[in-house]
């Protein structure tokens, strides 16, 4: 059974107003802006897992009263694919970030992301405090902050298995094999909630936009941005704008205690999504969408 | 309408002061209370001297859940001095008074609210001291000069005399010196445009009248100006740099639109047009005027971060929010049936209760689930006790009266029911509910089911044409809801039968009530707390409570409260009489928690008792009781077949109405006229109905399964 097959993008809601590249080191990152309100979003990627259209059921509505910016990540969409792994190193993400809400004509927004990007969203905000409004973190990953999900943990990533079964596709040499096997089995595990079916054949699509040797880079060989629980703590310490985190108690890819550790060390509101997965925006995206708006409506308010 | 000016003592608050006291300026004493201690405060000013602090009393207890409340009395009216010097009420003397009242409530900052004059104050006092005013929310509100006066000030000059005194014309100094109330009823009739407003008509009177300032000094006060042009005007707008909310009615008789609009713009800020509404939102829209405040405050002061949850659709429990009125323990019996029935047919529903005393009594007997929000509920039965005298509650006016307790109420279930995704809301005759939801039909987010045991406010006679046209007003007000809102209640189900529906009118060119109910509703037949099967074995039930097969028991009963103490006193007086008619009579009094027992001397074969076990279970057993015309103890008799006397309270129309009309239906019990029966009397009724057989009408035991039956359907 192959739920996907490779087909042309469907119909956008919303497309965009202006696209472009931005460059550095020699990469090339492709973004979007979508609107021109007066508030700035900025809606990282994840990891090159999946690329922008991640934030397909966002955009359309943020965009009606925001100036939304979203880029695909390195490794994916229409962005370069790098060969080195330090090419993919988590602030190089940050960066890129950066670089496209200069691009995008903004030099504040509200960061906004899930999984990795929520984690690259608070380092920007931690980094470059001057720049970032607020913070909407889904399902964080902060490295070191807290163990992490015990799915991850099962079987080696570099050495070659016996089995192939359950999440010991999360396997450099299955992937190999059969990454679109892989990526079925995980974002079916990411999306536990019944009649997900459309949400998973858009992951899986997505993820194919990417390369085993591509993802391996990105997820295994790149550098961690820090080494220790203490350095994770202090980098959430260090963002002072507002945060909301958003987490489904269903996650199999981030903890809850991690999207505690974060909405407690960055003082900020703990939003548990019940009967959730790891993936509410496409999943629950009207919830998802009035939880950013009323953030966002909260963060104009305070700045007349 | 000549009574609206009749001054009553004040009706029970919804909450009372923290805190109250006095700040002095100049001399000049002003009063100011305090409610809650949150870390943020809300300072709510008054008007001009026209009004006092209780113009916010739809406010305070629900802000002061959330701020530190401070209101204060101006110059001129309440608790505060009337200094006789028209200098003494300049504008800026309310201001500082303002800050006065900030200060002596131990605050350095607070969000400051107005309306009218206390609008323009809010402004002025964030104008002149940024660092105090952390926001601006002004309905209506007046800034001199800064917009020309709505046109109905000028239509009469305020100074000279007049050859007419109709209409605007009132607005005088000449007219407030011949006929101040006069001017106040005019006035306010015209500030609350919005049809059904006489309790809030009544209530601007009332507090206008307590401001006894000489009219001299009132119109002076009316003539300042605080600056000279527009241009002063214009400045000290500009000069606020905090948010600013102005809110306005496109009906304001008061101020006028352009004058809102140019405040707004001038700070800044946002304006929110209340159309439909006059010059006091804050009285005649409480709900949405209280969420406009908070949701304004809020994005002020951010409150501190917490931890939320959401739960997807399908993985809900299913969850019914019952809320059932504390007045008459009636409701907690047939709610906690209803409730068993419904949990019969949606096994896995799960039922919280928003409740009060005594409901919650019953509730915790039951194992029920009582919502801890329930703590915040303003108490209602002890507002009805408060308000009834002897053998007397003029329930109609209670309830008018316990209009701030409701809408307090009203915004807990607003607070729980926006925190809580419930499926269903089931309110039995939960008032505060059922009227807010068809004033605010967009706070609807449940299913929501709807009981009562009657429909239609009926006038008492000797209320005369006042309380005719009050009572006609409120049904065609109730009329006109479910008109416009049919979609707000999902069910509506009556707890009896057709038959049981009085025959009169809601009032002149309204419908007949029986009609139109029988359109509206469903008909559960009656719904008791018990099943009388239980108590078919009567000898065997006696033996058990000790009442020997001789005996001729009657039972004597008034309730918990302590309204029913007269009637008491009168049935122990009929006693001797009774005891010689009837030898075998063995009266036990119960008297309840309120009223003293010992008061009562015993005589042998007459027992008083503070309280009795399981009354319900004496009473199935008895040859007689004697009890008040409230709905439940009178049909529980009924369903137990016993012959009973019953005396309705005096000015309780649904006593008097409602419930003797369905008891004659019945064919049950024998009514008693208070005012009329002496002692003599009462002896020879007991010794008539002690023990006689009945042919009562049988009672339907099926009403709770046939109520829940319908509200299941919504799950």
């Amino acid at each position: 059974m192959s739920i996907l097959e490779a087909r042309r993008e469907q119909t956008r809601a919303r497309y965009p107003d202006e696209e472009g590249y931005v460059e550095r080191d020699g990469v090339r990152v492709f973004w979007e802006r979508y609107g021109d309100g007066p508030t700035t979003l900025l809606l990282f990627p994840t990891s090159p897992i999946s690329h922008s259209r991640l934030w397909k059921a966002q955009i359309p509505f943020l965009a009606r009263h925001h100036r939304v910016l979203a880029f695909d990540p390195r490794g994916n969409g229409r962005s370069d694919r790098p060969t080195d792994a330090a090419a993919y190193g988590s602030w190089e993400f940050v960066e890129d970030g950066r670089a496209v809400l200069e691009a995008g004509g903004a030099e504040r927004a509200i960061l906004v992301g899930l999984c990795d990007g929520g984690g690259w969203a608070l380092m920007l905000a931690s980094r470059h405090p001057a720049t970032a409004l607020g913070v909407v973190a889904i399902a964080p990953f902060v490295p070191y902050l807290t163990p992490g999900h015990p799915n991850y943990t099962r079987y080696p990533f570099d050495e070659p298995l016996d089995s192939g079964e359950g999440w010991a596709k999360y396997n450099i040499h299955y992937w190999r094999r059969d990454f679109r096997g892989f990526l079925e089995f995980f974002f079916s595990q990411q999306l536990p909630e019944p009649h997900s079916t459309k949400q998973i054949e858009d992951c899986v699509e997505w993820g194919l936009g990417t390369d085993p040797e591509t993802l391996a880079l990105a997820d295994d060989e790149a550098p961690l941005p820090w080494s220790s629980k203490e350095e994770a703590r202090a980098l959430c310490e260090g963002v002072s704008c507002p945060v909301l985190v958003m987490h489904g108690e269903l996650d199999q890819c981030q903890p809850r205690e991690r999207a505690e550790a974060v909405a407690a060390l960055t003082r900020g509101t703990l939003v548990t999504l019940e009967g959730a997965g790891h993936l509410p925006q496409a999943r629950h995206p009207v919830k998802v969408n009035l939880l950013i708006r009323d953030f966002v409506a909260s963060l104009e308010r305070r700045t007349p | 309408m000549s009574a609206v000016t009749e001054t009553p003592r004040e009706q029970t608050r919804a909450r009372y002061p923290d805190e109250e006291g006095y700040v002095e300026r100049d001399g000049v004493r002003v009063f100011y209370e305090v409610y809650g201690d949150a870390p943020t405060t809300f300072l709510l000013f008054p008007t001009g001297p026209i009004s006092h602090s209780r113009l916010w009393k739809a406010q305070i207890p629900y802000l002061s859940r959330y701020f530190r409340v401070v209101v204060f009395d101006p110059r001129g009216n309440g608790r505060s001095d009337r200094p006789g010097t028209a200098k003494a009420y300049s504008r800026w003397e309310f201001v500082e008074d303002g800050r006065a009242a900030i200060e002596a409530a131990g605050a350095e900052t607070a969000l400051v609210g107005g309306l009218c004059h206390g609008g323009g104050s809010a402004l002025m006092l964030a104008a002149r001291y940024p660092a105090i005013a952390l926001g601006v929310f002004a309905i209506a509100p007046f800034v001199p000069m800064l917009a020309p006066s709505h046109e109905n000030y000028l239509q009469f000059p305020f100074d000279e005399e007049l050859d007419t005194e109709e209409g605007w014309a009132k607005c005088n100094s000449h007219y407030w010196r011949r006929d101040y109330p006069g001017f106040l009823e005019f006035f306010f009739s015209h500030q609350l445009p919005e049809p059904h407003s006489t309790k809030q008509l009544e209530d601007c009177v009332e507090w206008g009248l307590a401001g006894d300032v000489d009219a001299n000094v009132l119109s002076a006060v009316e003539a300042s100006r605080p600056w000279a042009s527009e241009k002063d005007a214009r400045a000290l707008c500009k000069r606020v740099r905090c948010p600013v909310l102005v809110a306005h009615g496109d009906l304001d008789g008061c101020q006028p639109r352009q004058e809102a609009e140019a405040v707004a713009e001038l700070t800044g800020g946002s304006l929110v047009t209340l159309e439909g509404a006059g010059h006091l939102p804050q009285a005649r829209h409480p709900v949405k005027v209280n969420g406009l405040m908070k949701e304004f405050a809020d994005s002020v002061v951010p409150p501190e971060p917490k931890v939320r949850r959401w739960t997807r659709g399908l993985s809900r429990r299913k969850r019914a929010l019952f809320i059932c009125s504390p007045i008459g323990l009636g409701h907690a019996q047939r709610d906690v049936a209803i409730a068993r029935e419904l949990r019969q047919l949606v096994p896995d529903l799960e039922i919280d209760w928003l409740a009060q005393d005594p409901v919650t009594k019953v509730l915790e007997v039951e194992g029920e689930r009582i919502h801890p929000m329930s703590a915040e509920l303003a108490n209602e039965s002890g507002h009805m006790e408060s308000e009834s005298a002897e053998h007397d509650l003029h329930c109609f006016q209670a309830w008018r009266r316990m209009d701030e307790i409701l809408v307090a109420n009203f915004m807990v279930f607003h607070d729980v029911a926006r925190e809580e995704n419930y499926d269903l809301w089931i309110g039995d005759e939960a008032w505060e509910l059922d009227y807010y939801l068809h004033e605010n039909p967009e706070e609807k987010r449940a299913a929501y089911a709807w009981l009562t045991d009657f429909v239609g406010w009926l006038p008492m006679p000797d209320g005369g044409e006042r309380e005719a046209f009050l009572t006609a007003d409120y049904n065609a007000e109730m009329i006109e809801h479910i008109a416009r809102y049919p979609r707000v209640r999902d069910r509506a189900i009556y707890v009896g039968n057709p038959d049981d529906v009085v025959g009169e009118s809601f009032g002149p060119e309204l419908p007949l009530i029986r009609d139109w109910t029988e359109q509206h509703f469903d008909f559960a037949g009656y719904v008791s707390g018990f099943d009388p099967a239980a108590f078919a074995d009567r000898e065997k039930l006696r033996h058990e409570l000790g009442y020997r097969p001789d005996e001729q028991v009657c039972i004597v009963t008034v309730g918990g409260s302590g309204v029913g103490g007269h009637l008491l006193r009168r049935v122990v007086d009929a006693f001797p009489d009774a005891k010689e008619l009837v030898p075998d009579l063995r009266m036990i009094v119960v008297a309840g928690p309120r009223i003293d027992s010992a008061a009562f001397p015993e005589q042998d074969g007459l027992e008083v008792r503070a309280y009795v076990h399981n009354l319900y279970r004496h009473l199935a057993a008895c040859d007689l009781a004697v009890v008040q015309g409230g709905l439940t103890t009178s049909m529980e008799l009924t369903a137990n077949r016993r012959p009973f006397l019953y005396f309705p309270l005096r000015h309780h129309f649904e006593q008097n109405f409602h419930v003797r009309h369905r008891l004659g239906r019945y064919g049950a019990g024998r009514a008693m006229d208070f005012e009329t029966a002496t002692p003599a009397g009462i002896a020879q009724a007991i010794a008539e109905e002690i023990g006689r057989d009945v042919d009562y009408a049988p009672v339907e035991t099926d009403g709770a399964a046939k109520a829940a039956a319908r509200i299941a359907e919504l799950l």
